[in-house]
């Protein structure tokens, strides 16, 4: 293909074609709707300008989903990024038993989030494994209530997002420690270099573009992170547990406010926008400094 | 014009799946027609018996042919909401919450000479005077089931009267090592269903139009003689007559621990009936949730059938069909057996619909015939009475805050908050 070649122009309108259509076009829509008052049940819908944008100031629900989403945006990036960096570390191997165990690794990842979210339900209940095994090891007298008071149940989603996040996050540091040249560490080596000074001078600033890239995409991945929750909480007790993403379906679908939670949406939207784009600014001037 | 020829053959593919995701495709010439048909799935209402309810509902109707979609979970109203939206709202929609849909213009009424030829309480379920759920069956909810062996092990003659009673019964209880009450409050609704009795006996029992001066503006949740009510449900929970771990325990969970003898009452719909274990049913009895003064109060809901949508494409045998499926004997059996419903035919006894049923069945039907307070079931009645849309979510989740909280005049002020919100 060269340059101005007909069949290049072809491909790309038809790329940005698609684009316009699956992604300009609903948001478009979404952002138009969410100045009408719609409801999924009428036909008509009234325009009300920003209406829906002053009610969100005195939406408590709104304000709870916002801050839960955040804090736990916050801390499941956290700790699937620090421990997806010593996964990589410790499966950083070329044999086969590592490649293998690296696929096991990636395996939270690959399973559907309302999957994972049933499973760990299980698990956490009352009379679930974990408490059998808490119990019967005499760890504790009695079941903890995982999934049922707002502090353990918001721990509880934290945990179970945090290890299926733990498996992409492992892989890209993985991918990132293998791109790093051997001869760098043989050199250190040479000069004299312990581990610390190896991992500390070498293998993190090398890591630095893939934990921007993993933390960016941990980041959006959890301020939109609807499934697991469903599965595992469905938003509570006494939606505790309710992410923004929750809070618009239960707006749109339970509460008949379509055009309200299309503005929830728009604003979910900006606020992801901003703390990526602040994360990433962030994260690769760190690089720089690194 | 080859290139044209493939694009219209994209084209009416296109078409033809859209079609194909549409509702009911229309009465044609030879009068058969396919409807969709929303039904949901419960521990009683498996898969098999729609299948069955449906095969023998159409055997009645010539030419249609039943398309079962399923709600992913029991809330059938958010989903044929969501159906709603993308344009697919079903024919047929078992047992929603006909205001909501009714408002927007989406149900057809029944017709009201045969609601009033086949049914016990033809209004029971009314919405604004019109009847757009069959008034098959009813229920109670929620009703207070108890353990006999469980009292008399702490020495408990007979099922508490007032609520000064029902409090000394748990004590009695909690002393004798046994939980008094299971809560299933891992499931929001069931997490409500103390709060329900409660207030349906307190406020409703006084009030039976308190739903309706809600909408009217002329009582609200942060009242105090609704807070004294909510005040009692923290006494419950503040003297340890539930589980502490109460609101980690699954819905079908708190089923097998009560019927197993784990806690000595289970406050639950009477669709509990269903669950009874047949090999020692004579160990349970029911009582309504007491009252200061003792009196009688009954929590109750109508329905149990589907709803017809008002744009769908074959009106008439839409409406063949639901009647069949509303009179089939078949589904009352059933119904009666599995799910504990109270059947609402005219001039039926139980001994017509050739069922086996539990005394706990027969004493708690009892109530359904008897001259006595009944009063519309808080957050579950479905005619006039039922709640705006969103507030029976704000509501279980009111309940599941008080299950950790004191702050009563809080939750009531959210409550207050949600439904002005919703009327708005």
């Amino acid at each position: 293909m060269r340059r101005g070649d007909p069949a290049l122009g072809a491909v790309a309108a038809l790329a940005l074609g698609l684009y316009a259509l699956f992604i300009v076009v609903p948001l478009g829509m979404s952002a138009w709707k969410s100045l009408t008052d719609e409801n999924p049940l009428l036909a008509q819908a009234n325009f009300v300008g920003l209406a829906n944008y002053r009610d969100m100031v005195h939406d408590d629900a709104l304000t709870s989903s916002l801050t839960f989403t955040l804090l736990l945006a916050g801390a499941v990036t956290l700790v699937a990024n620090a421990a997806g960096i010593g996964f990589a570390l410790l499966l950083n191997r070329t044999s086969l038993s590592f490649r293998a165990m690296r696929t096991v690794a990636f395996l939270p990842q690959v399973l559907s989030g309302v999957i994972v979210g049933f499973v760990w339900r299980y698990i956490l209940a009352q009379d679930g494994i974990l408490n059998e095994v808490l119990v019967r090891t005499g760890i504790v007298d009695r079941p903890i209530t995982w999934l049922g008071s707002p502090l353990l149940a918001s721990f509880s989603v934290g945990l179970v997002a945090a290890w299926v996040l733990t498996g992409f996050t492992t892989v890209v540091h993985v991918a990132a420690l293998q791109s790093i040249p051997v001869e760098l560490h043989q050199a250190a080596i040479v000069d004299g270099a312990g581990p610390w000074q190896r991992f500390r001078r070498i293998t993190l600033p090398m890591l630095a573009p893939g934990t921007t890239i993993s933390v960016t995409i941990s980041l959006i991945t959890m301020l939109k992170l609807y499934d697991i929750i469903v599965a595992l909480t469905s938003g509570g007790p006494a939606n505790a547990t309710q992410s923004t993403a929750l809070y618009i379906v239960k707006l749109a679908f339970t509460d008949d406010r379509f055009g309200y939670a299309s503005g929830v949406a728009m604003l979910l939207l900006v606020v992801s926008a901003v703390v990526a784009l602040s994360v990433t600014g962030l994260l690769r001037r760190r690089e720089v400094d690194l | 014009m080859r290139h044209n020829r493939l694009l219209a053959a994209w084209l009416t593919a296109g078409l033809a799946l859209l079609a194909g995701c549409s509702a009911a495709s229309p009465e044609g010439a030879s009068g058969g027609a396919t409807l969709t048909y929303l039904t949901f799935e419960t521990p009683s209402l498996t898969a098999s018996f729609w299948d069955t309810s449906i095969a023998n509902a159409s055997k009645k109707v010539s030419g249609v042919t039943i398309k079962k979609l399923v709600a992913p979970s029991t809330d059938r109203d958010a989903y044929a909401k969501q159906l709603q939206a993308s344009g697919q709202f079903p024919d047929l929609l078992q047992s929603i919450t006909p205001s909501t849909f009714a408002q927007a213009g989406l149900l057809k009424p029944y017709d009201q000479a045969w609601v009033d030829a086949n049914f016990l309480l033809p209004l029971g379920n009314a919405y604004k005077g019109k009847v757009y759920i069959p008034p098959t069956n009813s229920q109670i909810i929620p009703m207070v089931f108890y353990n006999k062996t469980l009292f008399a092990r702490a020495g408990i003659t007979a099922p508490p009267k007032t609520w000064a009673e029902f409090l000394t019964v748990c004590d009695k209880l909690k002393k004798a090592g046994v939980t008094p009450i299971e809560l299933g409050g891992g499931e929001p609704f069931a997490a409500s269903m103390p709060l329900s009795g409660i207030l349906s006996a307190d406020v409703l029992g006084k009030n039976p139009q308190w739903l309706q001066d809600r909408y009217a503006g002329k009582v609200k949740f942060a009242d105090a003689n609704v807070q004294t009510a909510v005040a009692k449900y923290r006494t419950l929970v503040k003297n340890g007559y539930f589980e502490t771990g109460a609101l980690g325990v699954k819905y079908a969970d708190s089923i097998t621990n009560f019927t197993a003898g784990k806690a000595a009452m289970y406050m639950m719909g009477s669709w509990f009936l269903g669950s009874v274990p047949k090999d020692h049913a004579d160990d349970f009895g029911s009582f309504m949730t007491p009252t200061d003064d003792g009196s009688l109060v009954v929590p109750f809901a109508v329905g149990g059938s589907m709803a017809i949508s008002a744009k769908t494409a074959a009106p008439d045998k839409a409406t063949e069909f639901a009647q069949a499926w509303s009179l089939d004997p078949g589904n009352y059996k059933a119904l009666i057996e599995g799910d504990g419903a109270f059947p609402m035919l005219k001039g039926k006894t139980l001994a017509d619909y050739n069922v086996t049923v539990t005394q706990v069945f027969k004493d708690s039907y009892a109530y359904v015939g008897e001259q006595n307070n009944k009063v519309s079931s808080f957050g579950w009645a479905t005619n006039d009475d039922s709640m705006p849309s969103g507030l029976n979510d704000a509501y279980y989740a009111a309940s599941q805050a008080l299950f950790g909280s004191d702050d009563v005049a809080g939750q009531m002020a959210k409550l207050d908050a949600a439904w002005n919100a919703a009327t708005k």
